[in-house]
């Protein structure tokens, strides 16, 4: 686990020195992450620590007022979420941000249909099918890999139900799998355990795991779920206040004293 | 000049008094009521009823509108009404709000059918007594106006800051179950200033009813110079609410002024219609200004939620209650009615199904921007004028065959539409709505006013095409067009760029992480109305033998809203249903009713608009939701309780 997390390979996704602040309130000051290739990255932190926010940045939805974030070493700080999920970040939303009129398995063939029309030409091009009623074909590859992660997740049984008619647990699940087609290289995952049953939770750390094991893909894990963090994650960063307090190896965190102090209390 | 300066600074107090009810009422409840002016104008003309036709004195009736009845009005208003929307998507809020501006000047000359625009009794004193201060000559009236303004301006901010009233209105705007739990009263709260908006519509409206006249027309103009002055306080401030009523007072008079004229011949004759709709579009210049280079509304995008008409939708398992031939019939049953009509139909009324036709086809723009793209656009009828005057160029004065002719017409309004998509990228659909609004005005004052256009107000010919030009032959042309144009429709809703949209609509966050271009959806949705709306519009034209830009009036848009949304802006068959009702039953009502009744369709859509806001399926949806619920609930009667899905996501 150790050896991963201290690869030298280059890093896929890294942040430095970030600060945002919203109004006089400093959201994240100098937060530093970095990402490498198939290990998964945990962030965790109180309430209000700047986790979301610090998604945020790294997905693109917010412009930080200083540092830099790269994927595959270039910088990428001004560019907008199409961007940086055409360079394989993919995401998921602690409140749930659904397609409520969509099926379930609709979300993950918008995500997978999103990387076919990648340029200006690729829409050009596909709109005139779209309007003589060409445009409803699978593209290919898509219905394998839709299926397939729709099965990862168990989701097969509600594939053909509207969003808006599924449950909250399920909803999770859902975020993960419309971010997973779209075959993300990272994958940001805000609080994907809540709102899921101690079964559930355990089978989404076992298809996280797998992805990074068998797809190589690279997770950042924010999740109030401290054990599962800890089990899963090769590399922790905690957040408290938008400033690190503690980086480094799960053993090392699970002992680090002024974590203890500041977050996780007696109770681990 | 300094008369111009005088009026300006009374004009612009009247605007101030409407736009600070505005923001009260917007930042208790956030929801911006389009209907303000229409609020206005209703005050206005039951204070006409009272003094003229009732020959109330003028200060009692006056005292009484404004003190009692606007109040009243505001609180019925905020009871059936407003209490309900504040929870609801911004879009519903919008569309309601548009309904209401439809349905209360409608509402008006029904109950008040002796209004003449001609007499305008004012509360005041008349005749006033001249004053010269500083050697400017003013009236006790102007004095009083100003004063009321200022008086009103200060009396809120100290409302809003100094008192447990204002505490409470903020308290509420940041959470209203928050607040609730902390004791406060919140519906005590949004409904007294609902109470207060309204008072404060009716003084303006009663003012400016003795200024300008009790015109419908007068209260657009009140309206949006007070929209221009929200978007200028970025809809909560006090004070730049009044500064900006003022200034767009000052402009509106001081363009007036010879000084100003002589400035502008340096560039244009003086009888140029661009010139001469300057002035009147001063406010919506302003308006789109703001909204292009405001960099304080971008924050509001994610405040004002970018969430459409997307309520969710009641089916459990998609396409359960969808057969086949369920969903085909509605339209199935329209177009043989439709086909047939001819068989059953006069001259008369073959010509009033034929120009519905033309209007549905025009009408499935709404369904493209705002029922698939859930952008709330107010320029659609502007598309299809625009479309319109250049078919009727292109077919008279160039030569072209008129269905090419209003073919390269919808082709030119495509960049367009998609240059009124621009406010849409950066802004919520609140600001967008405005912005369509300040660009059908704009249009409507210059570009229609142009004598190559109007032609003295009748417009230019637009011929029938050769060879269908029968009244039968050219309808069944517009059954073939609009099943056409249908089927485009219908094909985009299920392609890939379909899907964006329904995906966009619910939540444009997640759809941009996705990597799914939005820009792009935004603009084919905008360009792809825009030329349904101009084959619309040309045809409408064509049929009519003419491109008259009345029939294209920015506020008749409001209304072609309101009956979109009656019949439902997410299906093609509610659209060819609206264009249907749009015509015939004005006539029907011209037929069995007398005069007085002329707006009634009108109301009806208003209404209809406001009772079906929220469901963008429409009255068609909402009767077949009903019996299937019915039959659910009978199915759960008869069988074992079933395994349900799951409880719908009502708290996350």
């Amino acid at each position: 686990m150790t050896d991963r997390s201290t690869a030298a390979d280059r890093p896929l996704l890294e942040a430095t020195d970030v600060t945002v602040r919203f109004g006089g309130l400093v959201a994240l000051d100098r937060v530093p992450l970095t990402v490498p290739p198939a290990t998964i990255v945990g962030l965790i932190g109180p309430n209000g620590a700047g986790k979301s926010t610090f998604f945020g940045v790294l997905s693109g939805l917010i412009r930080p007022r200083t540092g830099t974030v790269r994927i595959d070493g270039d910088d990428v700080t001004r560019t907008s979420p199409q961007v940086r999920a055409r360079l394989g970040v993919a995401r998921t939303f602690q409140r749930l941000e659904l397609f409520g009129e969509l099926t379930v398995r609709q979300h993950l063939v918008v995500a997978y249909r999103a990387k076919r029309r990648r340029t200006l030409f690729d829409l050009a091009r596909a709109l005139p099918l779209d309007l003589v009623g060409l445009g409803n074909r699978p593209a290919p590859g898509e219905d394998e890999t839709v299926d397939r992660v729709l099965e990862l997740l168990g989701l097969t049984a509600v594939a053909s139900v509207s969003a808006s008619a599924i449950g909250l647990g399920t909803g999770r699940l859902v975020e993960v799998a419309r971010a997973l087609a779209s075959q993300p290289r990272v994958l940001l995952l805000d609080e994907p355990s809540s709102g899921l049953d101690a079964r559930e939770t355990h089978e989404l750390a076992d298809v996280l795991a797998r992805l990074r094991d068998e797809e190589g893909v690279a997770l950042v894990l924010v999740e109030h779920n401290v054990g599962m963090v800890l089990g899963l994650a090769d590399d922790v960063t905690v957040l408290d206040f938008g400033e690190v307090i503690a980086r480094g190896p799960a053993a090392a965190i699970r002992a680090d004293a002024a974590v203890q102090a500041a977050y996780l209390g007696t109770g681990m | 000049m300094t008369t111009y300066f005088v009026a300006g600074i009374v004009v612009g107090s009247v605007y101030a008094i409407a736009t600070l009810g505005l923001v009260l009422t917007y930042t208790t409840s956030r929801i911006f009521n389009f209907a303000h002016g229409a609020v206005a104008f209703f005050v206005a003309v039951t204070f006409y009823q009272a003094t003229v036709n009732w020959g109330w004195n003028a200060h009692l009736a006056g005292v009484l509108t404004i003190f009692v009845f606007s109040p009243l009005l505001g609180l019925f208003l905020w009871a059936v009404l407003f209490r309900r929307l504040t929870e609801s998507p911004s879009s519903v809020r919008l569309v309601s709000t548009i309904g209401l501006s439809v349905a209360l000047p409608a509402l008006a000359p029904i109950l008040y059918p002796h209004i003449d625009a001609v007499l305008q009794p004012s509360m005041l004193w008349s005749p006033a007594h001249e004053y010269t201060i500083f050697g400017v000559h003013v009236d006790s009236n102007q004095v009083a106006v100003v004063m009321a303004a200022a008086l009103i301006a200060v009396l809120l901010t100290v409302l809003m800051r100094a008192t447990p009233y204002g505490l409470s209105v903020r308290a509420a705007v940041d959470s209203q179950s928050m607040a609730g739990a902390s004791g406060v009263n919140t519906s005590f709260v949004t409904a007294v200033s609902w109470m207060i908006g309204t008072t404060l519509a009716g003084a303006a409206g009663v003012l400016l009813g003795a200024l300008r006249g009790f015109t419908i027309l007068q209260f657009t103009f009140l309206l949006l110079g007070s929209f221009a002055a929200m978007v200028v306080a970025r809809m909560h401030s006090l004070t730049l609410a009044f500064a900006g009523s003022m200034a767009i007072g000052l402009l509106q008079e001081l363009s007036a002024s010879q000084q100003f004229q002589h400035f502008l011949e340096h560039f244009a004759s003086p009888t140029n219609p661009i010139i001469l709709g300057i002035r009147p579009s001063i406010p919506f210049i302003v308006m789109l200004v703001l909204l292009l280079v405001y960099n304080g509304l971008q924050e509001e995008r994610f405040a004002i939620d970018t969430r459409s008409m997307a309520e969710p939708v009641r089916e459990v398992v998609v396409g359960r209650d969808q057969r086949w031939w369920r969903r085909l019939l509605p339209i199935a049953v329209c177009l043989v009615g439709v086909l047939v009509a001819p068989e059953f139909l006069n001259g008369l009324w073959l010509a009033i199904v034929a120009s519905g036709l033309a209007l549905a086809t025009a009408f499935l723009s709404y369904v493209v921007v705002t029922g698939d793209g859930g952008m709330i656009s107010l320029c659609q009828i502007t598309f299809a004028g625009i479309a319109a005057a250049l078919a009727a160029q292109f077919a008279t004065n160039h030569n072209v065959p008129v269905l090419l002719a209003i073919l390269l017409g919808a082709l030119i309004v495509v960049p367009i539409g998609m240059i009124a998509a621009l406010p849409s990228l950066r802004l919520g659909s609140l600001y967008l709505a405005l912005a369509t609004l300040a660009f059908a005005q704009l249009v409507q004052n210059t570009y229609f006013q142009t004598p190559r256009i109007s032609n003295f107000g009748q417009g230019v010919a637009v011929p029938r095409p050769g060879g269908l030009a029968g009244d039968r032959a050219f309808y069944y042309l517009l059954v073939v067009l609009f099943v056409l144009v249908a089927l485009l429709v219908r094909n985009l809703e299920r392609s890939t760029t379909g899907l964006n949209l329904a995906a966009m609509r619910s939540s444009e966050t997640a759809t941009a992480t996705l990597g799914v271009n939005i820009v792009w959806s935004k603009f084919v949705a905008f360009g792809l109305s825009a030329f349904i709306a101009g084959i619309g519009g040309g045809l409408y034209a064509s049929y009519a033998g003419a491109a008259n830009m009345n029939q294209f009036d920015a506020l008749l848009g409001a209304v072609w809203l309101a009956v979109v949304v009656t019949w439902g802006i997410r299906s093609i068959t509610g659209a060819l249903l609206a264009g249907l009702s749009f015509t015939i039953i004005p006539q029907l009502v011209t037929d069995h009713l007398s005069g007085r009744w002329l707006n009634l369709p009108t109301l009806f859509f208003g209404l209809g608009a406001i009772a079906l806001a929220r469901d963008p399926r429409g009255i068609l949806h909402r009767a077949t939701t009903r019996r299937h619920e019915r039959r659910i609930r009978r199915a759960r009667r008869n069988a074992e309780p079933a395994d349900r899905v799951a409880e719908p996501i009502a708290a996350a």
